[in-house]
C-alpha cells in the first residue's frame, strides 16, 4: 500500500472505531444521562420514597394552588400519560406558568406527593411575539369549541 | 427580575470575546506581516 | 488538491477576503443584532430576555461548524499533508474556543432569568462544555511539541477524535431529558416566529463572516511567522 492510502485507511479505521464505540455507549448513557424523570418514568421506575430525584414535565392546567401560608405552592406535573402532585415552598421562577415545563429537585413522599426543594422553569422550542401567541391560543380554543365530527 | 440587565450583560460578554479575538488576530497578523516584509528587504 | 496549497496563491485570495469578511460581517452583524435587539418583538413567554437569542444561537452554531472545520483541516493535514491544512487548524482552534466560550457565557446569562439557574449538568450544557475543552485540548497539543509539525499532527488526531462530540451536542436534547429545550429550527421548519427568525439568521451570517475574517487573519499571521523563522534560520546558517 502506498503511504498515503495507508494513512487514509488508518485514520478512517480510528474514526470508525470511535463512532461505533460512541453508538454502543449511547443506550447506556440514555439511562444514566437523563437529567430528570418524567412522571411516566417515575411510575415505571418504582422509586423508593425519600430518595432524592429530579422530576420534569408540564405544569398541569388548572392545578396550581397557592396555600394560605403564602409560600407554599401545589400543582401537578404531567407528561400527558401520568401526573404527579408536587408541593414547593419558595419563590417560583418567572416563567412558571400552567402548561409550561418545570423541573423540580426533591423527594417523593410516602403519600405519593413530590416535595420539591428547588424549582426550575423549562421552556419549549417555540419563540413568538405575544400577538402571535394570542392568535394561536384563540385558534386552538375555536378548534376545541367546534364539535368533533 | 430586570431582564434588560441580563441582555446587556450577555452582549457585553460577547463583545469582549468576539471583539477581543478579532483584535488579537488583526494585531498578530499586522506584526508578523510587517516583520516578514522587513526581513525580505 | 495541491492547487491551492501554494501559500502565495492563498495569500492573494486571503488578503482581500479577510477585509471583505471583516467589513461585510461587521455591517451584516450590526444590522442583524440591531434588528433583533431593538426592532424584533419580545417573546410571549420570556419577554425581553429572548433578545439573547441573537447572540447565543449564532455562537453555538459557529462553534460547532468551526469544530467541523477543525476536523476537516486535521484530516487533510494527516492524509494529504496539505501545507495549508495545519495552518488552518492552528488558526481555527483559538477562534473556535472563544466562540464556544461566548456561547457558554451568554447561555449561562440567559439561563438565570429564564430557567432560574446559571448552570445545570444536563446533556446539552455538558456536551457544549466538552466542545470548549476539546478546542483547548487541540490548542494545548499543538503547542506541546518542540517540533511544530509534530504538534500539528497530534492536534489533528485529537480534532478528528473529538468529532464524535458534534452529534452528541446536536442530539443531546432528543436522546436525554434535558433542561435545554429541543431544536427550534429543523428540516421540517422553524418554531421561531418569522419576526425573530430573520434577524437571527442575519446575525448568524454577520457573526459567521466576522469569525471567518478572524480565522483568515490568523492564517496570514501564521504564514508570515513561518516565513520569518525560515528566513532567520537561513540567515543564521549563512
Amino acid at each position: 500500500m502506498k503511504p498515503k492510502s495507508q494513512r487514509l485507511f488508518l485514520i478512517g479505521a480510528a474514526v470508525a472505531a470511535l463512532i461505533i464505540s460512541a453508538l454502543l455507549a449511547m443506550p447506556a448513557l440514555r439511562e444514566g444521562a437523563a437529567y430528570f424523570y418524567a412522571p411516566a418514568d417515575l411510575a415505571a421506575a418504582d422509586v423508593e420514597p425519600g430518595q432524592p430525584l429530579r422530576l420534569g414535565g408540564l405544569v398541569e392546567e388548572g392545578s396550581v394552588m397557592r396555600l394560605p401560608d403564602g409560600v407554599t405552592t401545589t400543582f401537578r406535573v404531567t407528561d400527558r400519560l401520568e401526573s404527579v402532585p408536587v408541593r414547593y415552598s419558595g419563590i417560583v421562577p418567572d416563567l412558571f406558568r400552567e402548561g409550561q415545563g418545570v423541573i423540580a429537585d426533591g423527594r417523593l413522599q410516602a403519600d405519593g406527593t413530590f416535595a420539591a426543594e428547588t424549582l426550575l422553569a423549562k421552556h419549549d422550542e417555540n419563540y413568538m411575539p405575544p400577538e402571535v401567541a394570542e392568535a394561536v391560543a384563540r385558534a386552538e380554543a375555536e378548534a376545541k369549541a367546534r364539535p368533533a365530527n | 427580575m430586570n431582564q434588560t440587565a441580563f441582555v446587556i450583560a450577555a452582549y457585553v460578554a460577547a463583545a469582549i470575546g468576539i471583539g477581543g479575538v478579532l483584535a488579537w488576530a488583526y494585531l498578530t497578523m499586522r506584526r508578523a506581516e510587517r516583520r516578514a516584509e522587513e526581513l525580505r528587504r | 488538491m495541491h492547487r491551492f496549497a501554494n501559500p502565495a496563491r492563498f495569500l492573494r485570495l486571503a488578503r482581500p477576503a479577510s477585509a471583505v469578511c471583516f467589513w461585510g460581517g461587521l455591517l451584516i452583524a450590526a444590522i442583524g443584532l440591531y434588528w433583533g435587539v431593538f426592532a424584533a418583538p419580545a417573546d410571549y413567554l420570556q419577554g425581553e430576555s429572548v433578545r439573547m437569542l441573537y447572540i447565543h444561537v449564532p455562537t453555538a452554531w459557529l462553534s460547532m461548524s468551526g469544530y467541523a472545520g477543525l476536523a476537516i483541516a486535521g484530516f487533510s493535514a494527516l492524509v494529504w499533508r496539505h501545507p495549508l491544512a495545519d495552518v488552518a487548524l492552528l488558526a481555527l482552534a483559538p477562534v473556535g474556543a472563544v466562540f464556544s466560550a461566548v456561547c457558554l457565557i451568554t447561555g449561562s446569562i440567559w439561563g438565570r432569568p429564564t430557567w432560574g439557574t446559571w448552570w445545570v449538568w444536563d446533556g446539552r450544557l455538558t456536551s457544549m462544555l466538552v466542545l470548549f475543552f476539546l478546542y483547548l485540548g487541540v490548542i494545548a497539543l499543538a503547542r506541546s511539541y518542540d517540533e511544530p509539525g509534530r504538534g500539528a499532527k497530534m492536534a489533528s488526531i485529537l480534532a478528528l477524535l473529538g468529532l464524535v462530540n458534534l452529534p452528541i451536542i446536536k442530539f443531546s436534547v432528543e436522546w436525554w431529558n434535558t433542561l435545554h429545550q429541543p431544536a427550534s429550527i429543523t428540516l421540517s421548519g422553524s418554531s421561531i416566529d418569522g419576526s425573530m427568525l430573520w434577524p437571527l439568521l442575519t446575525s448568524a451570517l454577520g457573526i459567521g463572516l466576522l469569525m471567518a475574517s478572524a480565522v483568515l487573519m490568523r492564517m496570514r499571521a501564521l504564514i508570515a511567522e513561518r516565513k520569518v523563522s525560515a528566513r532567520l534560520a537561513r540567515l543564521a546558517a549563512a
